[in-house]
C-alpha cells in the first residue's frame, strides 16, 4: 500500500531520480579529471540551453575555444529543466561545475551567498574592463566594486506590432516578413497598410490603442499581470524599485502609482487584455495567432514567429517613452566562476574568451541573441539588421535585478498584480502590498 | 506475526540466536535502504530546522526554535495552510464518496465490468504531469470546459479558470449581494477548485480499487440473508456495506488526507509559482518555494516540513479516533 501513499508525490520521486542520475553523471568527470594527464586542465561548464539549436551553437563555440587553447578541455553539461534548482543543490553539495551561467534576477543571491569567485583581479590581469559591456548588463553582476560575472548576452523588451495597421516603421524600427519586396523599402511595403503612426510615447500608445479598439472592437494590446513587464513601465514613469543610493525600497511612490495606473488602465479600459483571456500561452503566442495587434516582448519572439507563424509579418519598435523618458528591461545572463572550483584560472580563461570579442561574435551571430559588448554590435547588426530596436534598447535598459531576495519578491509581486487584475484590490493597495513584500524579502546592503 | 507462537514454545537455544541473526541479515538490505533514504533524511531535516541555513549551504547557524516562531507568525504559512485545508476538505470526502460509489457499481455482476474497472483506474496510473498538462488545455479559454459552459449558457468566470483568484464561497454569496467576505471564509479560489477537480478525477480510481478489495471481503450470504428479510438495495448498502467497510473507509480517508496535504505536482505543473494571488500555494509548494526558489532557506523550509508532519499526524489521530473503533465491536 506504500505505492498509494506516495501517489501524490510522484514528481518528487522523479526529482530524486533526476538528482541521483545527475549526481552520478557529475561525479564521473570529476574522478576522470584526476586520472587525466597533467598538462590538460578540465573545466566543467553548465548552462540551460533553451533549445537543441542553442546547445549546438554552444558546442561549436567550445570547440573553437579548445582549438585555440589546447591546454584546456571544457566539458559541457547542459541542463534543460529546473536549472536554478539544480544549480543551487549542486552548489550546496559541492558538485557544481567550475563555470556556470546565472540569471541577473537571482544574481544578487548568488553573490551574497559567496558561491562566486571575485573576478576583478583576474580581469585586470587579462585586460578585461567592465566598460567593455553595456553598463546596464554588467551592473547586475557587481556587488560594491567587485565583479562576479561577465554577461554572455542579453534580451530587451520591445514593442511588436501588426504592420498592416500602421503606416511606416519608426526610425530604428523594422518590419519582418510579408512579401519578398518588402525588404527593399519598408515604408513602401504593402505590409504597412494602415494609416496609423507607430506610437513612441505613452499618450500615443493609448490613442492608437483607442483607435484600433474603436475600429475592431477588440483589445489591440495583449499582455499579462507580470511584474517583469510592469517594471519597464515603472522605469518609464520615472519610478524605482530601490532608491539610487540603495538605501530604501521605493516601489510605493507617486511615479510608480502613475505607472501602474497607466499599465492597469490599459486593461481596465479595454485597450489591453491578458493572454490567458484570449486563450494563448503567452503574449507572443497571442500575436502569432493574430489575437493581438501590439505586444511587449523580446528577441525570443523572432524565433517563435519563424516557427509558429512564418507567413505573418510583424514590426519591431522600441518601447514607448513615459514621463520619465525611455526605459526597457535587460534580461541578461552571465558566466561566473565557482568559488570552490580548483581550476579557477582556467575557468576564468574560458569565460573571458567566451565573453570576449571573438567568442561573443561567434555566439551572438550563431544563436541570434544580442551581444553584451557594444564592440560586437556592428557585426551583429550586419547579420540581423531587424533586431536593431532591441539592441539600441541596451543603451538605456535597466538590469532585470532587484537585489538579494529579488527572485522571491518577483513571485510575490506577480501575485499582487494577479489580485489587481482580478479586481480584488486597487492599484494603491497593490503597490502598498508590494512595498511591504519587498521590505520583507529584498535585503538591502 | 505467524512465527511468534512458534518462538514462544522454544527455550533459549543456539538455534534461536542463529534464527535471530538470519532474520536480521534478511532484514538488513531493506532496513539500510529505509534508514538511509527515509529515516535519515527525516531526522536530518529535523536537525536542520533549528538552523538558519541558506539554499547554498554557505550560511549555517544555530537559531533554536526561531524558524518555528517565524513560521507561525507568517501570513504566508497560514495562507498555505488555509489553501491546503480547503483542498483537503473538498477532495477527501468527494473522492471517497465517488470511489465507494464506483466500487459498488463495478462490483455488480454487469457486462464489461473489467472494462469499467480499468477505465476508472486508468487516470491513477497515468503520469500526473501529463494529466496536469492536459487539464491545463481543458481549462484554457475556449477550452473544453468553456465550450461545455457556453453550450449550457452559463456565464464564464473572468479571469480564466486557472488565473482566477476569487473564492468560490465568496462568488456564491456574492450572487446574493454579500460583497465583503473575510479571507478565511472565501473558500478555495476558482483556480484551486479547478485543480481539486483534477485531483478527485485522478484519485477516485485508486480509492475504487481499495474499496473493491474491501467489498470482496464481505461474505455474500450476509446480503442474501438481508434480501430474504426484504431489505432494499439502499438499506443493504447503508446497514451492511458501509459498516463492514469501516476499516477500509478509515484507510481511504487517511490516505486521502495524507495525499491532499502533500499535494505538489499539480500545483507545480499547472500554476505559475502558486498563483494567482497565492491562492494555489499549498504547504508543500511553500516548502519548495522557501527552500529552492531563493526563499528563506533550507532551515526554514525544513521547519515547515516538520510542522506539516505534525499536522498530518494529528489529523490521522483524529480520524482514527472517529473511524477506527473496530476492535470493540
Amino acid at each position: 500500500m506504500v505505492e498509494h501513499i506516495r501517489f501524490h508525490r510522484l514528481p518528487r520521486r522523479t526529482f530524486v531520480g533526476i538528482g541521483v542520475a545527475g549526481g552520478a553523471a557529475l561525479a564521473l568527470p570529476a574522478s576522470l579529471r584526476n586520472t587525466r594527464a597533467q598538462d590538460v586542465t578540465e573545466v566543467r561548464l553548465t548552462h540551460a540551453p533553451s533549445s537543441p539549436a542553442e546547445q549546438n551553437v554552444m558546442t561549436g563555440l567550445l570547440d573553437t575555444f579548445m582549438a585555440q587553447y589546447p591546454e584546456i578541455r571544457v566539458s559541457y553539461e547542459p541542463v534543460t529543466q529546473e536549472y536554478n534548482t539544480k544549480l543551487q543543490t549542486d552548489l550546496a553539495a559541492g558538485t557544481a561545475a567550475d563555470v556556470f551561467a546565472f540569471d541577473s534576477l537571482p544574481a544578487p543571491d548568488f553573490m551574497a551567498a559567496g558561491v562566486l569567485a571575485p573576478l576583478n583581479e583576474r580581469m585586470a590581469a587579462a585586460g578585461v574592463t567592465p566598460d567593455m559591456f553595456y553598463p546596464g548588463l554588467i551592473a547586475a553582476f557587481q556587488q560594491g566594486d567587485e565583479t562576479y560575472g561577465l554577461p554572455k548576452d542579453f534580451s530587451t523588451l520591445g514593442m511588436i506590432y501588426d504592420p498592416s495597421l500602421f503606416a511606416a516603421p519608426t526610425e530604428t524600427g523594422a518590419i519582418i516578413g510579408g512579401t519578398p519586396e518588402a525588404g527593399a523599402s519598408p515604408s513602401a511595403s504593402p505590409a504597412a497598410g494602415g494609416g496609423l503612426a507607430v506610437p513612441t510615447t505613452w499618450e500615443e500608445l493609448r490613442t492608437v490603442a483607442q483607435t484600433l479598439l474603436d475600429e475592431t472592437g477588440q483589445a489591440p494590446i495583449v499582455f499579462g499581470p507580470n511584474f517583469d513587464r510592469y517594471i519597464a513601465f515603472l522605469y518609464q514613469g520615472g519610478g524605482m524599485v530601490i532608491a539610487e543610493d540603495g538605501s530604501a525600497i521605493t516601489i510605493d511612490s507617486p511615479e510608480a502609482l502613475a505607472a501602474l495606473d497607466y499599465y492597469y488602465g490599459l486593461y481596465a479600459d479595454g485597450l489591453a487584455t491578458t493572454f490567458t483571456e484570449v486563450g494563448a500561452q503567452w503574449p507572443g503566442d497571442a500575436f502569432a495567432k493574430g489575437l493581438a495587434a501590439i505586444v511587449f516582448e523580446g528577441p525570443w519572439l523572432i524565433g517563435f514567429m519563424a516557427e509558429s507563424a512564418p507567413q505573418k509579418p510583424y514590426g519591431i519598435a522600441e518601447m514607448p517613452a513615459g514621463p520619465g523618458g525611455q526605459a526597457t528591461m535587460a534580461f541578461t545572463q552571465a558566466y561566473g566562476v565557482n568559488a570552490s572550483s580548483e581550476v579557477q584560472d582556467a575557468a576564468f580563461q574560458v569565460i573571458a574568451w567566451m565573453t570576449g570579442v571573438e567568442g561573443m561574435t561567434q555566439w551572438s551571430t550563431g544563436f541570434g541573441v544580442l551581444p553584451s559588448r557594444p564592440e560586437v554590435a556592428a557585426v551583429y547588426l550586419e547579420q540581423f539588421p531587424e533586431r536593431e530596436p532591441f539592441l539600441v534598447g541596451g543603451e538605456y535598459a535597466r538590469p532585470w535585478a532587484l537585489g538579494p531576495g529579488g527572485e522571491r519578491f518577483n513571485t510575490e509581486a506577480n501575485n499582487e498584480l494577479q489580485a489587481l487584475f482580478a479586481g480584488q484590490q486597487d492599484t494603491a493597495t497593490t503597490l502598498a502590498n508590494m512595498q511591504s513584500r519587498a521590505e520583507e524579502f529584498i535585503r538591502l546592503p | 506475526m505467524a512465527t511468534l507462537p512458534v518462538q514462544k514454545r522454544r527455550s533459549r537455544s543456539p538455534m534461536e540466536s542463529e534464527d535471530m541473526i538470519a532474520g536480521w541479515v534478511f532484514l538488513a538490505p531493506a532496513f539500510i535502504i529505509f534508514a538511509t533514504f527515509i529515516f535519515g533524511p527525516i531526522l536530518y531535516s529535523l536537525w536542520v530546522s533549528f538552523y538558519n541555513r541558506n539554499s547554498f549551504g554557505t550560511v549555517n547557524e544555530f537559531v533554536g526554535i526561531q524558524n518555528y516562531r517565524q513560521i507561525l507568525n507568517s501570513p504566508d504559512f497560514w495562507n498555505a495552510f488555509r489553501n491546503t485545508a480547503w483542498f483537503s476538505l473538498g477532495v477527501v470526502p468527494t473522492q471517497t464518496a465517488i470511489g465507494l460509489f464506483l466500487a459498488v457499481m463495478a462490483n455488480r455482476k454487469i457486462r464489461g465490468k473489467t472494462f469499467f474497472r480499468t477505465a476508472f483506474y486508468f487516470p491513477s496510473i497515468s503520469s500526473s504531469v501529463v494529466i496536469s498538462l492536459i487539464f491545463l488545455w481543458i481549462y484554457q479559454r475556449n477550452g473544453l470546459v468553456d465550450i461545455f459552459f457556453n453550450s449550457l449558457n452559463i456565464p464564464l468566470p473572468n479571469p480564466v479558470w486557472m488565473q482566477n483568484p476569487k473564492g468560490v464561497i465568496e462568488l456564491l454569496v456574492g450572487a446574493f449581494g454579500v460583497d465583503s467576505v473575510p479571507m478565511w471564509l472565501r473558500g478555495p479560489s476558482v483556480a484551486l477548485l479547478s485543480i481539486m477537480m483534477l485531483n478527485i478525477w485522478t484519485t477516485a480510481g485508486t480509492m475504487m480499487v481499495i474499496f473493491l478489495a474491501g467489498l470482496q471481503d464481505i461474505p455474500t450470504d450476509v446480503y442474501e440473508a438481508a434480501s430474504l428479510d426484504g431489505a432494499s438495495r439502499f438499506r443493504q448498502f447503508r446497514d451492511i456495506t458501509v459498516p463492514l467497510l469501516r476499516p477500509v473507509i478509515l484507510f481511504v480517508v487517511t490516505l486521502g488526507t495524507i495525499g491532499t496535504f502533500q499535494v505538489f505536482d499539480q500545483i507545480f505543473v499547472m500554476t505559475s509559482d502558486g498563483g494567482p494571488a497565492r491562492t494555489t500555494t499549498t504547504l508543500v509548494y511553500l516548502i519548495y518555494q522557501e527552500g529552492f526558489k531563493f526563499g528563506r532557506g533550507l532551515g526554514y523550509a525544513s521547519a515547515l516540513a516538520v510542522i506539516l508532519f505534525c499536522i498530518i499526524f494529528v489529523l490521522f489521530l483524529i480520524q482514527r479516533y472517529f473511524l477506527g473503533q473496530t476492535k470493540d465491536r
